[in-house]
């Protein structure tokens, strides 16, 4: 299975790992980090956003945040969607 | 449910708290009757050493029992051995049902949580931080934590709301008779501000010595004529933990961006003229003010009165200079501070009870002009919360937060829009410690916003023509914006901490997070 990865554990940064997944699985998110007991909601909305504008349907996401807005967690999802694209890493 | 005029459902009675008063304003209850005191005790010439050399001596000798109320100074800080050492003792001895009534904990405590769990400490009046306010929070004791103000605790106790037991006073110097200072010795921490009020009303007090010196000692900060017990351990503390290095000025532009705003407000404000008087902590934001206000002050030829609060080397600094006349100290940071405290008469050391307690015939607050503070969060209303963190946990102690903003005639929060994706600013706080009409103006990187009841303030900033305003809806609209909505703490009814005015009312409470 290929992995990819975005962005850093820096203050107001996330760290984004993307796992392919089977066809028929949909999302499966995990989110962690300091945003999550108030904006858990927000940050699944920007990762389904995100996705759906990119066409991805399957696909294993899980985010370490550290504080990001939602402009940096949609470019760093974006970010790591396109690294897989490219090959990944097999893991 | 019964709300207290800010709206905040406070129940009639608490269980483990008991009856409570409801907040009605900042200054609107008034006390009634004489103050408390401890017991008469007499000492005659046949007494001329009070040493007990061993600690669980000390302690036996105190007459500590399961279920009394002992108390603590934080002086020592991060660096404290005294308040572990005495509560290991009272285990090992069998005290149970202890009431921990410190005026602060630090991460050094945190050993405490095995006596929480094992019973010996049953209950804690004062703040808890860290690994013990996340373990409170998630319901970790049975009996609530109750916050109280640097000037709201002496209150409670010189008008008998609480009854501290025995008082351990760590004592960086202290003579066979009781008498202590607290700017000499190995494990020096300059004031003992906190300490005083312990002092003067526990029915006994057991001051806790790793310097041991011919009677009499002096200078002396707390008099023989309090102390019934004088305890020798051979550290009382770590010095690293005790004071810190040089404070240092914050580097970050956008930090630097709101203490250029904040600076420029006192500027404009009517108060800026000689004898202009100030607080604003050790926090990096403040200190920064601080340096640009000194640098306004030189340009303009205005001189200042005095310093107050928790005092810091830059503070000395602004004295040597002649920035100001005095420094009041309830609390010395670092080592110039200490240093300054021993050996300058216009460096007052200053009690808790003169600093900030509403109830008395005048606290030092009440002639300050200006204070810099910080806050978790802050609303519409200009209520502002310290006490609890964005996920609802209760990590934060109150300090002189209330009585500085009740007592100034200018209170200024300064602090980032965001902390990560958490914004500083919203429609309703969690939880409120400082009620809005004692709060003048919150500064952030976006410019000044100024509590509407202040128009003074606002006519004068536009007057100044440097002051960016930016309107608290604003603020917030931007804040939403860039974070998008929050998602509500999820709790259980349950109350793990109440949180009183310096008055002694309930300004709110805090409920038991909802297990993830």
């Amino acid at each position: 299975m290929k992995t990819a990865q975005a962005g850093t554990v820096e203050s107001m940064d996330c760290l984004v790992t993307v796992s392919e997944a089977e066809p028929g699985t949909g999302l499966v998110l995990n989110l962690a980090g300091s945003s999550v007991a108030r904006f858990s909601k927000a940050m699944e909305k920007a990762v389904r956003e995100t996705l759906e504008g990119l066409g991805i349907r399957d696909l294993a996401v899980s985010v370490q945040d550290n504080g990001a807005l939602d402009l940096v967690l949609k470019a760093r999802l974006e970010a790591a969607v396109a690294r897989l694209k490219e090959g990944g890493e097999s893991a | 449910m019964p709300k207290n005029i800010l709206g905040r459902e406070i129940p009639e009675f608490i269980e483990g708290y008991g009856e409570t008063q409801p907040f009605m304003g900042a200054s609107a209850r008034k006390p009634e009757g004489n103050r408390a005191g401890p017991k008469l005790r007499a000492t005659f010439g046949d007494c001329t050493s009070k040493v007990i050399p061993d600690l669980k001596a000390a302690i036996a000798a105190s007459g500590l029992k399961s279920g009394m109320t002992v108390s603590f100074h934080h002086h020592l800080r991060n660096g404290d051995y005294v308040v572990n050492a005495v509560i290991d003792a009272c285990a090992e001895m069998g005290i149970r049902d202890l009431t921990l009534f410190p005026t602060a904990l630090f991460g050094v405590h945190k050993k405490l949580i095995e006596h929480i769990k094992s019973g010996v400490i049953r209950r804690i009046m004062g703040s808890v931080n860290g690994p013990i306010g996340q373990m409170v929070s998630e319901g970790g004791m049975d009996v609530p934590v109750v916050l109280r103000s640097h000037g709201g605790r002496p209150r409670a106790v010189v008008s008998g709301d609480v009854k501290i037991d025995v008082a351990f006073i760590a004592a960086p110097t202290a003579d066979a008779y009781g008498n202590i200072c607290g700017s000499q010795g190995k494990s020096a921490c300059g004031s003992l501000g906190y300490a005083f009020t312990d002092a003067m009303y526990a029915d006994c007090v057991v001051a806790v010595t790793d310097n041991l010196v011919p009677f009499p000692a002096a200078p002396v900060s707390i008099p023989q004529y309090y102390v019934d017990i004088v305890a020798v351990m051979d550290s009382i503390g770590d010095p690293a933990g005790i004071v810190s290095g040089t404070t240092r000025i914050t580097r970050d532009p956008l930090r630097l961006l709101i203490s250029k705003y904040a600076s420029r407000l006192i500027e404009a404000s009517p108060y800026f003229k000689d004898g202009i008087s100030f607080q604003t902590g050790a926090g990096g934001i403040s200190l920064a003010v601080t340096a640009f206000m000194k640098e306004a002050m030189k340009k303009r030829g205005v001189r200042g009165s005095f310093g107050l609060g928790g005092i810091t080397g830059y503070f000395v600094d602004l004295l040597k200079e002649g920035y100001v006349e005095k420094l009041m100290d309830v609390q010395s940071f670092d080592l110039e501070a200490v240093k300054s405290i021993a050996e300058n008469p216009n460096h007052i050391e200053i009690s808790a009870d003169w600093y900030a307690n509403p109830w008395n015939a005048g606290t030092a607050v009440n002639m300050l002009d200006v204070v810099i503070l910080g806050a978790t969060e802050m609303d519409r209303d200009f209520n502002v919360n310290v006490n609890t963190e964005a996920d609802g946990a209760l990590l934060h102690g109150i300090g002189g937060h209330q009585d500085t903003a009740a007592g100034a005639k200018l209170t200024i929060i300064s602090q980032p829009l965001l902390r990560g994706r958490i914004p500083c600013v919203v429609d309703k706080v969690y939880s409120v410690t400082t009620p809005g009409e004692v709060v003048d103006a919150l500064v952030t990187e976006y410019g000044v916003t100024i509590n509407p009841r202040r128009q003074d303030l606002i006519d004068a900033c536009k007057e100044a023509g440097n002051v960016p305003l930016v309107s608290m809806d604003e603020l917030i609209a931007r804040a939403h914006e860039m974070c998008g909505p929050a998602d509500p703490v999820e709790t259980e009814d349950r109350i793990i901490g109440v949180i009183e005015w310096r008055d002694g009312t309930v300004i709110d409470v805090v409920r038991q997070l909802k297990k993830k």
